[in-house]
C-alpha cells in the first residue's frame, strides 16, 4: 500500500507543482483585471469568480465568461492563459494515465493485492509455487479438504487465466519470479503469516524448486516443504537440508510398479486409498511374470529396468541410442514403434511391454503395434502430455505413469492426511494378509468409488463429546464414531478406520469396541457423506454423549440440572 | 549547490514569508489584510507540499504533515472569506476577518515548524 502511495507522490510531483503555479498565476491575473457590466461601470472579479472561470478553462469544459461578458482585455488575457493551462491540465492527466498502465506499478498494485489477500486468508493453506497442471491438481484437492492455497506463478497468462476459473477466482495468485524472496515471504515465509501451513514447491525445473524449498527452509525451518526433484541429485540435495518431501514421480512410479508385481493386493489398496476421492475404483490387476520389454531407457524406463531388476525379472530393452543398447547385452538399436524392431525383441514371447519414450505419440504408437502382434501382452506407458488424457485412456494400456498426476497425488496424500503415510508404511511392511482385509472392508462400502480421507483429532472443541461422555463415566467407542448418529437403528456410516494414534501408539484396522480418548487421532477412509455425519455428531454436544451412555442426554443447562438431580 | 535543493528551500520559505505578510496586520481591520496575499500563501504552501512528497524519511514526514496542516488552515481560511463574500452576503465583517486571520496564524506556526526542521536538518547534514 505504502509502495504505490510512494509511487504515485512521485512521479506526480512535477505536474501538480506546474499546475498548481500555472492556475494559481491566471487567478492572480485574472483578479488584477477589471471587468465592465452592460452599463459600463467598473466590476471587480473577485477570488471566486476568477478561480471558477479558470478551472473550467483549464479543463476545457468552457461555460462562458462570468460573472458578466467580458471586456476586450479580459478576453486578449483569457486566450493568453488558455493554452498553458490546458497543457498543463493535460499534462497532469497524462501522467495519471500513463502511470496506471506502467508495468512497473501495476506489479507493484498486483504485489499489494496480493499481500493483501493472503493477510485476509483466515483458514490453513500452502503456498504452491508453479501452477501448472499439477498446481491445478494439488490447489482443486486441497480446496475439496478445506485447505486453501496462495499461488506463485513465473506465467502471468495462467495467473490471468485463473480469475477466469470459478474455483480459483478467489485465491491470492501472483505472477513472478517463483524464487524470488521477497514474493515468499509475502505468500507465506513471514512468520507473522500464522496460517500458512507448508510450501508446496512443484515447478517445472528443478532448480526453482531446490532454490525455493532451501529458502523456505532457512527462512522459516519449521515449515513443511513437499518439492518436486526430477533428478536423484537434485532430491539428495533437497534431502540433505530437511525438505520434508521430495517427490520423483518416475521413481515413485517405478516402486510402485514393483509393488504391483510382487503383490497387486498391496498395490490395489494403496491405489485405491491415493487415488483421487470419486474415480472409479480399479478392482482388477495382475503383471504377468515373464519376460519384458523396455522402449526407451531414458529417465523413466532406467527406473523402470532397476525395478525389473530387483523383482527378477528378465526384459529386453529396445532405444535409439546406441550407447544405451550397447549397455545391456540383447538389447536391440530402433525406436520400437516398427514392428520389425519389437519382433527383433521378441514380442511374441514377452509377457509385457513398458513405452517409456520422452514422446506420447511414439509411446502410443508402440502400444498399439505391440498389442497387434502379441495381444495378450501387459501394457505399461508413460504419458508426458496431459492433453492426451484420453488418447491414453482409449489406448487399452493397463498402467498409464502420469507425472503430474503422481506428483499431485502423492503432494495432497502428505498435505491433507498427514496419518497417511504412517498407514502406507504398514501396509507395505505387512504380510498380504493385512492387505486383504483392507480391501475387503473397504470394497464393503465404497461402491466401486475411490474413497475420500479424514483425520479426525480429537483436541480442543472436537473432543468436548469425549469429555462430556467421560465425565458421565460412559467411554465413548469407535463403534459409537461410525454409527448413524441421526438414525437410532445404528445404521453404519460408509467408512472404515485405517488407524487410530495415541501419542506413541498406533492401532492399524481398530475393531468397533476400541475405546476412543481425547487427544487421539484417527484415520478413516470411506464415503464424503460418512465424513459429514461424523462430524455432525462430534460438533453436537451430546449425540455421542447419547450414544455411550444409552440414552438421550438433555441439551439445556436446566434440564441437565435435573437429570442430575434424578440420578443422584 | 544542488538546484533541487535551492527550490526546495525557497518554497518552504517563500510559504513562510508570505503566510506572515498576511497575518501581519491588525486582527480585524479589513485594510491590513489583502485577499491576494492569502491567494498567494495558499498557493505556495500548495506547491510546498507537493515538492514534500516522495520523501520516505522520518524528517520528510514531518515536514510533509506540516505542510499539510499549513494547507488545510490557509483553505479553510480562503473558503470562510469566499463565503462571507459570495454567498452569506454579510461582506468582510470584522469577526469574520479575526477569524481568518488567526486561522491563517496557525498556518503560520506549521510553517515556522517546517522551515525550523528544514534549517536543524541543513546544519546537522553541515556537521
Amino acid at each position: 500500500m505504502n509502495d504505490i502511495v510512494w509511487l504515485t507522490m512521485r512521479r506526480m510531483r512535477t505536474p501538480l507543482i506546474l499546475m498548481i503555479i500555472v492556475y494559481s498565476l491566471s487567478v492572480f491575473g485574472m483578479v488584477l483585471i477589471p471587468g465592465q457590466d452592460a452599463a459600463g461601470r467598473e466590476v471587480d472579479v473577485g477570488f471566486l469568480d476568477a478561480a471558477y472561470f479558470i478551472a473550467i478553462l483549464a479543463t476545457t469544459i468552457g461555460l462562458g465568461e462570468m460573472p458578466v461578458a467580458f471586456t476586450h482585455a479580459q478576453r486578449l488575457y483569457a486566450y493568453l492563459i488558455l493554452f498553458p493551462n490546458v497543457v498543463a491540465w493535460l499534462y497532469a492527466i497524462g501522467t495519471i494515465i500513463s502511470l496506471i498502465v506502467d508495468p512497473q506499478f501495476r506489479a507493484v498494485l498486483a504485489r499489494s493485492r496480493f499481500s493483501r489477500r493472503v493477510q485476509r486468508l483466515n483458514r490453513g493453506y500452502y503456498v504452491v509455487c508453479g501452477f501448472g497442471n499439477t498446481g491445478r491438481m494439488i490447489v482443486k484437492g486441497l480446496l475439496r479438504r478445506g485447505i486453501s492455497a496462495a499461488v506463485l506463478e513465473r506465467e502471468p497468462d495462467t495467473v490471468h487465466s485463473m480469475a477466469l476459473d470459478e474455483d480459483f477466482a478467489h485465491l491470492p495468485a501472483l505472477a513472478g519470479d517463483v524464487t524470488d524472496r521477497r514474493l515468499l515471504d509475502m505468500a507465506g515465509l513471514d512468520p507473522d503469516l500464522r496460517h500458512c501451513l507448508g510450501v508446496i514447491a512443484i515447478t517445472n525445473e528443478d532448480h526453482a524448486n531446490l532454490t525455493i524449498a532451501i529458502t523456505a527452509k532457512l527462512l522459516r525451518p519449521k515449515l513443511p516443504v513437499l518439492a518436486r526433484a526430477e533428478t536423484q541429485r537434485v532430491a539428495d540435495n533437497m534431502a540433505s537440508f530437511g525438505t520434508d518431501l521430495t517427490v520423483d514421480p518416475y521413481s515413485i512410479f517405478a516402486e510402485r510398479f514393483l509393488l504391483a508385481l510382487n503383490s497387486p493386493v498391496k498395490y490395489l489398496v494403496q491405489d485405491w486409498l491415493i487415488s483421487v476421492p470419486g474415480t472409479r475404483l480399479r478392482t482388477e490387476l495382475d503383471p504377468p511374470d515373464g519376460r519384458w520389454i523396455v522402449c526407451g531407457v531414458g529417465r523413466f524406463g532406467s527406473r523402470m529396468v532397476r525395478q525389473l531388476e530387483r523383482a527378477g525379472m528378465p526384459f529386453t530393452v529396445i532405444d535409439v541410442h546406441p550407447d544405451r543398447v550397447a549397455q545391456q547385452k540383447g538389447s536391440v538399436l530402433g525406436r520400437g514403434t516398427e514392428a520389425t524392431t519389437l519382433r527383433e525383441a521378441g514380442v511374441e514371447s514377452a509377457v509385457g511391454i513398458i513405452a517409456g519414450t520422452g514422446d506420447d505419440i511414439d509411446n502410443l504408437s508402440i502400444v498399439m503395434t505391440a498389442r497387434e502382434l502379441n495381444p495378450a501382452l501387459f501394457v505399461v506407458t508413460r504419458q508426458e502430455r496431459p492433453l492426451n488424457d484420453q488418447l491414453f485412456d482409449s489406448s487399452g494400456a493397463d498402467l498409464v505413469a502420469r507425472r503430474s498426476l503422481i506428483v499431485a497425488r502423492r503432494i495432497l496424500a502428505i498435505a491433507t492426511t498427514p496419518l497417511l503415510p504412517v498407514f502406507l508404511d504398514h501396509l507395505l511392511s505387512q504380510d498380504e494378509r493385512f492387505a486383504r482385509t483392507v480391501r475387503h472392508r473397504l470394497e464393503a462400502v465404497l461402491e466401486g468409488l475411490s474413497p475420500g480421507l479424514w483425520t479426525i483429532d480429537l483436541a480442543g472443541e472436537w473432543a468436548n463429546s469425549i469429555r462430556a461422555a467421560t465425565h458421565e463415566d460412559a467411554p465413548v467407542r469407535l463403534r459409537h464414531l461410525t454409527e448413524n448418529a441421526r438414525l437410532p437403528g445404528a445404521e453404519d456410516l460408509p467408512c472404515v478406520c485405517l488407524l487410530l494414534e495415541r501419542g506413541s501408539l498406533r492401532t492399524f484396522l481398530p475393531g468397533h469396541e476400541e475405546k476412543v480418548l481425547e487427544g487421539d487421532r484417527l484415520l478413516f477412509a470411506g464415503r464424503d457423506t460418512a465424513r459429514v455425519e461424523m462430524l455432525f455428531a462430534l460438533r453436537e454436544p451430546t449425540v455421542l454423549v447419547s450414544a455411550a451412555t444409552g440414552r438421550p442426554q438433555p441439551r439445556g443447562a436446566l434440564m441437565r440440572h435435573f437429570a442430575r438431580k434424578r440420578a443422584s | 549547490m544542488h538546484f533541487e535543493k535551492v527550490i526546495f528551500g525557497f518554497f518552504i520559505v517563500l510559504a513562510l514569508t508570505l503566510n506572515f505578510g498576511f497575518f501581519l496586520g491588525d486582527m480585524d481591520n479589513p485594510e491590513h489584510h489583502h485577499a491576494m496575499e492569502l491567494g498567494a500563501a495558499l498557493a505556495v504552501s500548495l506547491i510546498a507540499t507537493i515538492i514534500k512528497f516522495g520523501d520516505r524519511s522520518q524528517l520528510g514526514a514531518i515536514l510533509l504533515a506540516t505542510s499539510l496542516v499549513a494547507d488545510l488552515q490557509l483553505l479553510v481560511a480562503a473558503f470562510l472569506w469566499a463565503w462571507a463574500v459570495h454567498v452569506a452576503g454579510t461582506g468582510l465583517t470584522s469577526e469574520t476577518l479575526a477569524s481568518i486571520v488567526s486561522l491563517s496564524g496557525g498556518a503560520l506556526l506549521a510553517n515556522l515548524v517546517s522551515v525550523t526542521l528544514l534549517v536543524a536538518e541543513t546544519i546537522t547534514i553541515r556537521r
